[in-house]
């Protein structure tokens, strides 16, 4: 395909893409006809794409063609009906990566300047099937990259034009797989470490409302996504859970800090709760996790596969207690408030990680979670959950819990049924130690010795 | 504890002595406090875990109200963690439920009723769920409970229902939840139809209910049968078919002829308040049912449905697509005729057929015909439009000549023998009966009763099916089966169609012995006061009807006495009726023979005129024999001033026979007699252009006659009294007829009854 270089070059930037777009469809279109496997862009056509679609400079000699801004948007236009009209899959999404993939060379600039064109593009005017491969871009590339795209899209549709939400809540039905992987992004690049990283309500709106209308929908590139455990090294999670997660527990500490701002301010009439909005979405992630055991089963993974990691939460763990000393630090309002959003924050905490434990989102001992749950304060959900649930036979309501999933890190596992010991024990001979002495070995036998105090 | 506490003694004391026996001793002490702890244990675990699910629970019940969705996150994490306890889940079912979202609330439900099938508090909740479900309350907690149960699986519906069926200790619930049942489990009627239908027939039979129309037969017949007999699946005898549709008729007919409900319901109802609530709406309510599963839409057609269905499995003969009851019955018919040629099993199944379906009709059409002829007496039929009609002898020909009528006339004993040759059916004895097979008219007026062809058609279908049920004894003995476990002996207004088919069929006497039961059941209950028009209209009917078969039989003394029982009762109409030109035409173009009958409307303005004929009729026979009868010849004066001058012609012929006599005395002339024509008639008579015809009209006249013959003197101031009492009646002519006639029939009772044989 090289061949063509010549004839591109006389034209004019905009017909030069254009025919440069045209034969690389033919050209994949040969690809996959000639059932070469894997079907590989060459190298020349990626270098043509990266000079007459993304105008990389080709070299320090030759200037690069820059296209105008009426130029680009007619390109955009062009890609789009280019994508809508091609009806085979596999083209499709060789084409998209041969436009959008990764080079790791400098075009990669221009590359993402486009592509973030592009799918905000293909929102406004719902073209699903650019959406379907930008999906597949998001599962594929380093997620600092998704990040940014989703930085793009966020700045587009959330804080440029004012009321243009609406848009882009609607792909949640024309691309349900983008939507998903949107949500990934997003919860990745607002962690909630700092203001700028707190993302804007009304794109917490939007995704509280998806969440709520299926929460299957964070499950979907899961679902749709053969693990043959080949995900891209520092690619985005396949699911938002651990992300979702860390917004519901980090909320209620990080938005007690913006919601005095505002009170500063003097603005806070205007700003509606976001209370209400994180319990909500703090449901719908214990349900998505409800939905999991099933899930996994089916797919043969269950106690396989983690969809939270371990360091993940380990992270969170420990940018929970920074938060809740500073919370303790620097607290201007009273302090029963303080305590209140403190333990909502480990209440959630607990709950996501029993819920995610018992549906096997989480492959841990409860020993695992008391180490990495160490620094926390007091609260007594967490407590109950990091010892775990009591559990006895004799109780003839109860059947037994085998069927738990926790079962194995359960107290009953590690019951001492102690061997009787020696009988020249000092113990014996030493009535007043007597009394303490049936106790001592259950109470020590309880992994965890204490139980809340409720 | 104090065994260990032995045990360690027992060791310390023998540690003094023997080492090895104390090691032993040692070893079974640790054993006693490792088993004793573990029961600790186990109790102090177990209070624990309680401890943590309340907590839980306590903390999901703080932030419901405030933050639902957290509630519930605290509830979801409990749940993981002690999944087996109830009290979790049934919190979590609880805030679904009252947030009344329905598929989630099932769920929850769902899973209770697998996990904790014995929790009461499941049971509770089930129960209030069926209770629901039965009712047909259109309240928003109901329909969220029912939205409910029709989100869980089909198999759990199916087993909660079977197992709230097996809780219930009521019968009727009972039933109603297994029906529940049957309705959405079509399989589940092969196993459990029958036996419910049976379940619902001795409960009937053991509660001692007194009607037919009580809440175990409705299920029976409205929801448990056409279940079962459209059921594919299942064969039932034909003989239980048969019984089953019997007990459906039953129960159609007793609801369709139900009486009006006491007053006392729709009190209830606090309508006394509300005007609008009449008599023709008032509500019925089966006793255990409530009022909107109490209506029975369309129950004819509803057992013409079963019948059809039944027909059909217990293959009887003819058409299916036949659909109404007068197809049906000649469709009888027709078989009736092959019925003495057939044997055995057909012969039987032929006959079940014929008396089932011709019983039906004819109790239907005797239904139809009773509900125009005493529409009071049912519920639901509109009495208010018109008031009963009276089956009565048409007496319109009693103006007419006393010759034409003597020479067709059978009432008269006398003449019957007379006029034995003539008249073949008169020969035989009254009750093989008059006119019967005969066609006879009945007589309607067409403008107060609109609906006369079908009521006529009615009374005209139910004897024809009467006669088809007596055509065969077989038929008879089966059909009267049927009376009797129906007891429709008791049944009021068939005995009212009863009676007027056997005075149709001329069939007095027997006619007379019916309405002599009817009138005693008729009389006001001891316990009610004051009877009301209605009430004392109704008791009318019968001693009208009584009256006029006496008159039939040509007994007119007893005829008069009940006719004047029943003009004592009534107040006379303050205007005279104007005339019904219908009523002259028809008198004028035909000649009746006298042997027609009439629906008169149970008036008084219709009762009273009638009343008057019947009069006129009894006495003028009487009044005309050779035999010179001055008093009932008066009678018959006064009565033909009624309708005047529609006697004119008999008025004449009695002028006639007392020109003839030359004299003629009736004391109360001058009381009763106001018309014009007949005094001016009257005066000329005595007028020698007349005849002088001797006159004695004034009471005690004719003493004074005998008395004053001796000097003429006397005899002058005689005829002074005749023209003064004259000239007074004249300025009578204005007075209100019929008040004057209905004091003649009160004042004059015992002379009116004596005079007549």
């Amino acid at each position: 395909m090289g061949d063509i270089r010549q004839s591109l070059l006389p034209r004019d930037v905009l017909s030069a893409a254009k025919e440069l777009l045209y034969h690389l469809d033919i050209y994949i279109c040969n690809l996959v006809q000639s059932g070469r496997q894997p079907p590989q862009v060459d190298s020349k056509t990626l270098e043509l794409v990266e000079e007459f679609i993304l105008h990389a400079p080709k070299d320090r000699n030759t200037p690069a063609r820059r296209m105008s801004a009426l130029q680009e948007l007619q390109l955009l236009e062009i890609m789009c009906s280019c994508f809508q009209e091609q009806s085979r899959d596999t083209v499709r999404q060789l084409m998209f990566s041969a436009l959008f993939s990764l080079q790791g060379n400098q075009a990669d600039e221009s590359r993402m300047a486009l592509l973030g064109k592009l799918v905000s593009m293909a929102i406004a005017v719902g073209r699903v099937p650019i959406l379907e491969c930008a999906a597949t871009w998001l599962q594929r590339t380093h997620r600092v990259y998704c990040v940014r795209l989703a930085q793009v899209l966020v700045d587009d549709y959330c804080s440029m034009v004012p009321g243009s939400v609406p848009t882009l809540q609607n792909i949640h039905s024309a691309s349900p797989r983008f939507c998903c992987q949107f949500i990934s992004a997003v919860t990745t690049l607002y962690d909630l470490t700092s203001e700028e990283l707190t993302p804007p309500l009304e794109l917490l709106q939007m995704i509280v409302s998806w969440i709520q209308d299926d929460p299957r929908l964070v499950l979907i590139t899961f679902l749709n996504t053969p693990l043959s455990g080949s995900q891209p090294l520092s690619s985005l999670d396949v699911t938002p859970l651990g992300g979702l997660v860390r917004w519901c527990v980090k909320a209620p500490l990080t938005y007690r800090r913006d919601k005095k701002l505002v009170l500063t301010n003097g603005s806070s009439e205007s700003e509606p709760e976001t209370g209400p909005l994180f319990s909500a979405l703090h449901l719908s992630v214990l349900q998505v996790f409800m939905l999991l055991p099933n899930i996994l089963n089916e797919k043969g993974l269950f106690g396989r596969l983690a969809l939270l990691q371990m360091e993940s939460l380990a992270a969170l763990t420990s940018d929970l207690s920074r938060l809740l000393d500073q919370a303790d630090k620097h607290t201007h309002t009273s302090s029963t408030d303080t305590h209140v959003l403190s333990q909502l924050a480990l209440d959630r905490l607990a709950q996501a990680l029993q819920v995610a434990m018992a549906n096997g989102a989480l492959l841990c001992s409860r020993e695992d979670l008391r180490t990495i749950c160490s620094r926390l304060p007091h609260n007594n959900l967490l407590q109950l959950v990091l010892s775990g649930p009591v559990i006895y036979y004799n109780n003839i309501h109860t059947p037994p819990l085998a069927f738990s999933p926790h079962a194995a890190h359960s107290p009953i596992a590690s019951h001492p049924t102690h061997p009787a010991h020696t009988p020249h024990t000092p113990h014996a001979t030493h009535p007043s130690s007597h009394p303490q002495y049936p106790a001592q070995p259950f109470i020590a036998g309880m992994p965890f010795p204490f139980r809340p105090s409720h | 504890m104090d065994k260990a506490k032995n045990v360690f003694l027992s060791c310390s004391f023998i540690y003094l002595g023997d080492l090895n026996k104390c090691s032993v001793w040692l070893i079974s002490l640790h054993s006693l406090c490792v088993a004793f702890g573990s029961i600790c244990l186990v109790n102090v675990t177990k209070m624990s875990a309680q401890k943590d699910c309340e907590f839980l629970v306590k903390r999901a019940r703080e932030l419901v109200s405030d933050d639902p969705c957290a509630a519930k996150a605290w509830l979801i994490t409990a749940r993981t963690l002690y999944p087996a306890d109830f009290n979790i889940q049934y919190e979590m079912y609880i805030i679904e439920r009252n947030a009344e979202r329905t598929s989630s609330a099932g769920r929850l439900l769902y899973d209770m009723f697998i996990n904790f099938p014995d929790q009461p508090i499941v049971w509770r909740e089930i129960s209030v769920i069926t209770a629901a479900l039965r009712s047909d309350s259109q309240d928003k907690q109901a329909q969220f409970l029912r939205g409910l149960f029709e989100t869980l699986p089909g198999r759990v519906q199916c087993e909660m229902l079977l197992k709230a069926t097996e809780q219930c200790f009521n019968t009727l619930e009972k039933a109603e939840m297994l029906l529940l049942l049957l309705k959405r489990f079509p399989e589940s009627v092969v196993q459990h139809g029958v036996s419910l239908g049976e379940t619902l027939l001795e409960a009937e039979a053991s509660e001692n209910v007194e009607t037919p129309v009580n809440c175990f037969r409705k299920l029976f017949v409205c929801d448990v049968l056409p279940l079962v007999i459209n059921n594919m699946d299942m064969r039932l005898p034909a003989s239980l078919m048969q019984k089953y549709m019997l007990k459906a008729a039953e129960f159609y007919i007793g609801y369709v002829t139900r009486g009006p409900s006491p007053d006392v319901q729709i009190q209830d109802g606090g309508s006394l308040k509300s005007p609008s609530v009449s008599r023709g709406s008032q509500r019925y309510v089966i006793d255990g049912l409530s009022e909107k599963s109490s209506v029975v839409a369309e129950p004819w057609e509803r057992l013409l449905d079963i019948l059809a269905v039944v027909g059909a499995r217990c293959e009887w003969q003819g058409d299916k697509g036949q659909r109404s009851y007068m197809e049906m019955l000649q469709r009888v018919k027709e078989l009736c005729r092959y019925l003495p040629g057939l044997e055995g099993d057909t012969r039987s199944r032929c006959c079940s057929q014929v008396v089932i379906c011709a019983a039906l009709v004819l109790f239907r059409s005797a239904f139809l015909y009773v509900s125009a002829v005493q529409p009071a007496l049912f519920q639901g039929v509109n009495g208010l439009s018109s008031g009963p009609w009276i089956l009565v002898e048409d007496l319109s020909s009693v103006y007419n000549d006393v010759e034409v009528e003597r020479g067709a006339a059978k009432h008269s004993h006398k003449k019957r023998k007379l006029a034995d040759g003539r008249d073949k059916t008169m020969s035989s004895d009254d009750e093989e009966g008059l006119g019967k097979g005969r066609g006879r008219h009945i007589l309607v007026n067409k403008t107060e009763m609109p609906s006369w062809s079908e009521t006529l058609e009615s009374f005209r279908i139910a004897r024809e099916s009467w006669d088809l049920l007596h055509s065969h004894d077989s038929l008879e003995t089966e059909f009267k089966k049927i009376c009797a476990s129906w007891k429709t002996d008791s049944w009021l207004w068939f005995r009212i169609f009863l009676t007027d088919m056997i005075i149709y069929q001329g069939q007095y006497r027997k006619a007379l012995s019916s309405l002599h039961q009817m009138a005693a059941v008729q009389q006001p209950q001891p316990g009610q006061q004051s009877p009301s028009v209605q009430a004392s209209l109704e008791h009318h009917r019968a001693l009208i009807q009584q009256a006029s078969c006496h008159y039939a039989l040509g007994e007119y003394r007893m005829a008069c006495e009940k006719l004047l029982d029943v003009v004592s009762g009534l107040v006379p109409p303050n205007q005279e009726p104007t005339k019904i030109p219908e009523d002259q035409s028809r008198v004028k173009t035909k000649t009746r023979k006298g042997n027609d009958l009439r629906l008169l409307p149970c008036t008084s303005k219709a009762v009273l005129p009638f009343c008057l004929q019947l009069m006129l009729a009894c006495f003028k026979l009487r009044a005309f024999t050779d035999n010179r009868d001055d008093l009932s010849l008066g009678h018959v004066v006064v009565l033909l001033q009624y309708d005047w001058p529609q006697g004119e012609l008999l008025f004449l012929k009695a002028v006639d026979k007392i020109c003839q006599q030359g004299s003629f005395q009736y004391e109360n002339f001058f009381n009763y007699v106001t018309n014009i024509d007949m005094l001016e008639e009257f005066a000329y008579l005595r007028t020698p252009e007349g005849g002088r015809i001797q006159l004695e009209l004034l009471p005690n006249q004719g003493m004074l006659i005998k008395h004053h013959t001796v000097t003429r003197g006397i005899t002058k101031g005689v005829k002074e009294d005749f023209r003064l009492a004259m000239e007074r009646q004249v300025s009578r002519c204005g007075e209100n007829l019929l008040s004057v006639l209905h004091r003649f029939c009160i004042n004059e009772k015992i002379i009116i009854i004596q005079s007549l044989p």
